[in-house]
């Protein structure tokens, strides 16, 4: 019983992982039509970004943080403008592609301009080597790190997309934009908002994913998206809450299958490798699109001809 | 055309038939040539099949080394091409290719080195294989469209790379190498006439596929899916056959890319791989064969030309390994081509020749 609440807690703490970026996709998906697949580069940039911070000039983590949160901030707007604003009027599908250009050009820019991040590096942070024990559970700092700042992000979220005018702009965007515009709603400035808002909570996914496996390179956030896009589709891609269900289920679900499977093998086979989970875990994902193609908790949407 | 006849071929029933055809073929084929394409489309077959004469002459020592180079580029057209006809052509929205290419690769190293089969049986099944994975793939996105899909497909790339390595690593090797091909395919010279036969079957009967019933089908289904479920399209049964022609053309890259380079490895069915696929038909052009070609061409020779720069690259006090910006050079292309050329390369012809006709209009003073 215990093993299986320890890989459940686990598993609650990647699906948070999961969800977090899967709230990004969904933010920026909902508002701007653009299916972001370079946002785990966006992740790893700014964790890059906070790793320099913390090993060229020794700064102190809590220092570093917002330092890298300002730089999010900066890289969501600079691409707002530069990458998403050209290509803005075209279909959906050009802008997927688009992204997966965006995030080869980021990766190979961040390796040339940190070249020590080719390999993969130590990444230190303040949690390493503490955890507690409650009743038999093992919790490690960084795990319930992780469950509070999704927590707090979600709350925090919630609040300013429906209490501030600002929130309330964004949403009346991702609606319906003509409408919003003839209402009054700045789009253009909602926009590099949104683009800064989610690229804040790559930031923070990076940076927690980067303190979890105390290990960081260029692409160390790679393995993560495929799966939180997975999320992002199970909750339907236009809820948050959905996402962050979404994140939890995939994560749970990565964690019991890893229990079942350990050490176990199919003649040769060795099913416990990850390659077998995520081919599971995307069968299941495949098999739940089937029946319902909306995600879990979309909603079916009427097409007009 | 009957007064055209010539007395003697009147005499029985099916003579003036038969002379009508062959004059028929016979105009076709010289219209051809004597237009603009055709003398273009002469022009190019000499010098494809010529080129291995002119690489001997021109390269000296070197010659098979850069011919093998450009062999490559064959494979590639094969495999854009297949892209296109699902992408541009179908409107499906398909991130999963390369787990086509990476699948063929490997039946083919499988079958030839593992099971001893004859190298053109094991190029077969592998195709085969290709095509029920299409059917796979095709299957759900009957029900699942655009965004979904492109999720969708991307993931079955990152499970196929995750498979192939699982498969690597359980059989205790690095790559698969192909140890058993025909003496006759690890010669430069053959090797480069035979994907140069394959590949311009392929690409002939393609143009023919999609000039026919099924094409016409595919193009209906890309401008309305609405209006062409109204006329009668079949929407399943065309959108399926188009990710199973598509997986199985790849497939057949993907086997050959394999014989090519005497190795499969998973890097084959990368994410990566499929952002080359994506970045040769945008960049050549969306629905249309010459675009497959041209950026085929383009993507294959843009390493070859980075491989020209002096390495490591000196810009100021930095220096850059030139093979570290390769795929960020994919990508900036990429992107520079969504947004300044979303027609690709294969309509530049049609605006210059626009610019021209206007240019010269002007000077002649005439409409």
């Amino acid at each position: 019983m215990t093993a299986v609440l320890q890989v459940a807690l686990a598993g609650g703490v990647t699906g948070s992982l999961y969800g977090l970026l899967a709230v990004g996709i969904v933010l920026i998906y909902r508002t701007t039509g653009v299916l972001n697949f370079a946002y785990g580069a966006i992740a790893a940039v700014c964790a890059c970004f906070m790793y320099v911070l913390l090993t060229g000039p020794r700064l102190n983590f809590w220092l570093a943080l917002p330092l890298a949160l300002i730089f999010a901030v900066a890289l969501g707007i600079a691409l707002e403008r530069l990458f998403a604003r050209p290509v803005l009027n075209a279909p959906v599908f050009t802008k997927a592609i688009a992204t997966l250009a965006l995030a080869l050009v980021l990766q190979t820019v961040a390796q040339q301009i940190w070249p020590q991040l080719a390999q993969p590096e130590h990444f230190p942070s303040p949690f390493e080597g503490h955890a507690t024990r409650i009743g038999g559970l093992y919790i490690s700092a960084i795990g319930v790190t992780v469950l509070g700042v999704t927590a707090v992000v979600m709350v925090a979220l919630a609040l300013f997309l429906n209490r501030t005018r600002l929130g309330i702009a964004m949403r009346a965007t991702a609606d319906n934009q003509p409408v919003a515009r003839l209402m009054g709603v700045p789009v253009g400035l909602v926009f590099p908002l949104v683009w800064a808002l989610s690229a804040v909570v790559a930031a923070l996914t990076g940076i927690l994913f980067a303190s979890q496996q105390a290990v960081i390179d260029v692409q160390f956030m790679d393995p993560l998206l495929i799966l939180a896009f997975v999320a992002a589709v199970l909750g339907g891609l236009e809820s948050l809450p959905g996402a962050l269900l979404g994140g939890l289920i995939v994560g749970l679900t990565d964690s019991l299958l890893a229990l079942v499977l350990a050490g176990r093998h199919v003649g040769a086979l060795d099913v416990s490798d990850p390659g077998i989970r995520a081919a599971l875990i995307f069968g299941g994902f495949v098999l739940v699109l089937l029946l319902r193609p909306q995600g879990l908790f979309g909603q079916a949407v009427l097409r007009k001809v | 055309m009957a007064a055209q006849q010539t007395p003697g071929s009147s005499a029985s029933a099916p003579a003036p038939t038969m002379a009508r055809l062959s004059r028929l073929a016979w105009v076709r084929g010289a219209r051809v040539l004597t237009q603009g394409g055709g003398a273009t489309f002469a022009v190019v077959a000499l010098v494809l099949a010529l080129l291995p004469t002119l690489f001997d002459g021109f390269f000296g020592f070197s010659a098979g080394f850069q011919l093998h180079r450009i062999t490559l580029i064959g494979i590639f057209v094969i495999a854009a091409f297949a892209q296109n006809i699902l992408t541009g052509y179908a409107a499906q929205a398909s991130l999963g290719n390369a787990a086509f290419f990476g699948v063929g690769g490997y039946m083919l190293a499988w079958l030839t080195n593992d099971l001893g089969k004859p190298y053109w049986a094991g190029i077969l099944v592998a195709v085969g294989v290709a095509a029920v994975v299409g059917i796979l793939v095709g299957g759900p996105a009957l029900r699942i469209s655009g965004a979904y899909l492109a999720i969708a497909t991307l993931g079955l790339v990152f499970v196929t790379v995750s498979l192939l390595d699982l498969w690597d690593t359980t059989a205790g090797r690095q790559n698969y190498d192909l140890s058993n091909l025909p003496a006759l395919l690890t010669d430069d010279h053959t090797l480069y006439y035979t994907i140069l036969v394959i590949t311009v079957v392929l690409l002939w009967l393609g143009r023919n596929l999609l000039r026919s019933r099924v094409g016409r089908a595919w193009i209906a289904i890309r401008d309305s899916e609405a209006a062409a479920e109204a006329v009668g399209v079949n929407l399943a049964r065309f959108k399926l056959l188009a990710f199973v022609v598509s997986a199985m053309l790849t497939g057949l890259a993907g086997a050959l890319y394999a014989t090519w380079a005497t190795t499969a490895s998973s890097s084959m069915a990368s994410a990566d791989q499929t952002i080359a696929f994506l970045t040769m038909i945008i960049v050549g052009g969306l629905g249309s064969i010459t675009g497959s070609i041209l950026g085929a061409i383009f993507v294959g020779f843009l390493p070859l030309l980075l491989g020209q720069l002096p390495s490591p690259l000196t810009i100021g006090s930095a220096q850059i390994q030139v093979s570290t910006l390769t795929t960020g050079i994919y990508g900036m292309l990429l992107l520079l081509a969504l947004v300044f050329f979303p027609s690709g390369l294969s309509s530049l012809g049609g605006r210059g020749r626009a610019l021209w006709t206007r240019l010269r209009s002007r000077a002649g003073g005439q409409p």
